[in-house]
């Protein structure tokens, strides 16, 4: 792949239009308030396409690919199990209680419902995640590039994390929201052309099906050849799919706990839906997002479907081997460079950079706010002026870039600290849905229950990795359990810790004083007062929005079962 | 900035353009690419563009 004149040219007119978008917003950007948390501002559309955006990440699109390719339509699970159904329940039962305490951050939220020291448990671990796992994305589009287009690994990442610098630097938040909305476009938009084309290459989708299902036939899955072609079928039984997970791993390790964790208590995405400008918008911003979210499986999975489907039709150099597997990461380059000419394949590598930018920024923003609300005004000054919290932000921005390119650097060092911190932030946040459920909807709950819930949870995680062995990780204490693969170890780990961290939240809370009931204002279901929509049209409230969503992400699974 | 769909429109159709051009004076391929290629995706992305900023300047309009 070797780009030419036009393709650098393309690239240039992004960044420079996404600097220049960090520019004009810096102009609104007067407050620390607003640099930090948008000040509730940004209009619905805008909140709901950054929503995805900044999950959209490129560690996500390539990865999505690959998972195509590897898994065939199983991996629409992670759209239509795993993150729609938490959007809904985001957008329905949550955000009320996000949106109407005026917490600035997630932590936040937990201090207000909690007390301290569940809020620095969740702030610290956050800001360390966010951190390592913007350095891990960062040197995963190093390597890419140094792989495929022969740049320097040092160039590519120092010269996209530099652009994020300047934009969130400049505008914040909304800086960083408004540039996910124009990646989204770009994202879709320049991936779309790559499905197309492959799929129609490959015979259309009866096409893909049959190829698929010979591929199959003819190699590890003889026994269920359609296998790459369903999404329950083969759900029954660990061994009768590709992903080596039973369904009730699937339903509720992935779609309970992971996707809900995720979606409904990760602040990265969270902090979206609470900048949006009134309650009723908050409300509508994962839902909306979820219609698009819903039909994304076209853009990334279908190409890697369609691209086992060319490998069939002996088309070289789409997928290659390694080991005595195939590259699945190398999947979507390799597409590229068997389908885009000079002109398009700029569209197609800008498109990368502004995945992985959404990915960094959203990152990025979200460390500055917690550390800057939740440590340091929490633990090192309290009571300062706005522009001194301001000032507080920017400089974070800066340092937070810092130690990504750092862990970034320390990631090319050593290939297991990557793997295994992968792993860890695959089911850290597992238990944080539990708080987060309990706090919301029983009002017994108390602050010491919630931190031992919460540190039980993660003990009961550690204990499960370090007790059970699949595919090679895991297993240092003894192995007690061995799970059929690394998927179904992950998911059943988040399954155990959640239930851990629900158990002991609730027994300790009720061994302990409630909080007063007067405190509970707006923070807890009963306490609050509910949102009234009714003076609005039927597609600007949650109620049906959350129910046509819902119908329609049921429809996709019934479609492809 | 008052309204996004500005540079979002705008972009879209300076890439629209980039392609046109591709398409007309750069003689590149790749191995499985259709030949009009980027004729078509720069049409859509011009489209996509234009459609952006009426949206905006019927919104300023209103």
């Amino acid at each position: 792949m070797k780009p030419g004149l036009i393709d650098y040219i393309i690239l240039a007119t992004y960044f420079l239009y996404v600097l220049a978008i960090g520019w004009l917003v810096k102009r609104r950007v007067k407050t620390g308030v607003q640099f930090l948390t948008s000040g509730h501002s940004i209009p619905v559309w805008v909140t709901s396409l950054a929503f995805i955006a900044t999950n959209l990440g490129a560690q996500e699109v390539i990865g999505m690919v690959a998972s195509g390719a590897k898994y065939g339509m199983l991996t629409c699970n992670f759209y239509w199990l795993g993150a729609v159904p938490g959007m809904i329940i985001l957008g329905v039962f949550m955000m009320p209680f996000y949106y109407g305490s005026r917490a600035r951050s997630a932590p936040e939220y937990l201090k207000l419902r909690f007390d301290e020291k569940t809020r620095g448990f969740n702030a610290i671990t956050f800001a360390v995640m966010t951190i390592f796992s913007s350095g891990i994305s960062m040197y995963a589009l190093g390597l890419l590039f140094q792989l495929v287009l022969g740049w320097s690994f040092a160039n590519s990442v120092l010269l996209s994390a530099a652009i994020v610098l300047v934009y969130t630097y400049l505008g914040g938040l909304t800086s960083a929201i408004y540039n996910e909305v124009l990646q989204f476009f770009l994202i879709v938009l320049g991936f779309a052309p790559l499905s197309i084309m492959a799929v129609m290459k490959a015979g259309g989708w009866a096409g893909v099906t049959a190829r698929t299902t010979a591929w199959m036939a003819g190699h590890s899955f003889a026994q269920n050849p359609d296998v790459m072609m369903h999404t329950w079928k083969y759900m029954g039984h660990a061994s009768s799919n590709l992903m080596g997970v039973e369904w009730f791993g699937m339903l509720f390790g992935l779609g309970w706990v992971l996707g809900c964790s995720y979606w409904c208590c990760n602040f990265l995405v969270v902090q979206r839906a609470m900048a949006a400008n009134s309650m009723a918008a908050s409300r509508l911003t994962p839902l909306i997002a979820s219609i698009p979210k819903m039909v994304m499986p076209v853009v990334v999975i279908a190409p890697g479907l369609a691209a086992i489907a060319l490998h069939q039709m002996n088309v070289p150099g789409i997928l290659v081997p390694k080991g005595n597997t195939y590259n699945y990461n190398l999947v979507l380059t390799n597409l590229m460079a068997q389908f885009y000419p000079s002109g398009l394949l700029g569209v197609g590598l800008t498109a990368l950079f502004a995945s992985f930018m959404s990915g960094m920024a959203g990152n990025v923003t979200a460390f500055n706010t917690v550390f800057t609300y939740d440590i340091y005004q929490s633990y090192i000054r309290k009571n300062a002026s706005d522009a001194h919290y301001f000032k507080v932000g920017r400089i974070t921005t800066v340092v937070g870039v810092l130690l990504s390119i750092g862990a970034a650097y320390w990631a090319a060092q050593s290939n297991n600290i990557m793997d295994f911190l992968q792993l860890v932030f695959g089911f850290v946040n597992a238990p944080l849905f539990a708080t987060f459920l309990l706090g919301m909807f029983w009002k017994r709950t108390t602050g010491h229950g919630a931190f031992a819930g919460l540190v039980v949870g993660e003990i009961v995680a550690t204990l499960t990795l370090g007790l059970s062995r699949a595919e090679g990780t895991g297993g240092w204490f003894g192995v007690v359990h061995v799970f059929p693969s690394a998927m179904a170890q992950n998911f059943w780990i988040a399954i155990l810790a959640f239930a851990a961290c629900f158990i002991f939240t609730v027994l300790v809370s009720l061994a302990t004083a409630p909080k007063p009931v007067a405190e509970l204002e707006n923070l807890v279901y009963g306490y609050t007062k509910m949102p009234v929509e009714d003076h609005l049209p039927w597609y600007k409230r949650p109620g049906p929005l959350a129910v046509i969503v819902g119908i329609a992400c049921i429809l996709f699974n019934l479609w492809f079962w | 900035m008052d309204d996004l769909r500005v540079p979002i429109g705008s972009f879209f159709v300076i890439l629209g353009v980039m392609l046109l051009i591709a398409y007309f004076f750069v003689t590149a391929s790749a191995p499985l690419a259709s030949p009009r290629v980027n004729l078509w995706c720069g049409l859509a992305m011009l489209v996509f563009g234009a459609i952006m900023l009426w949206l905006a300047r019927r919104g300023k309009a209103s």
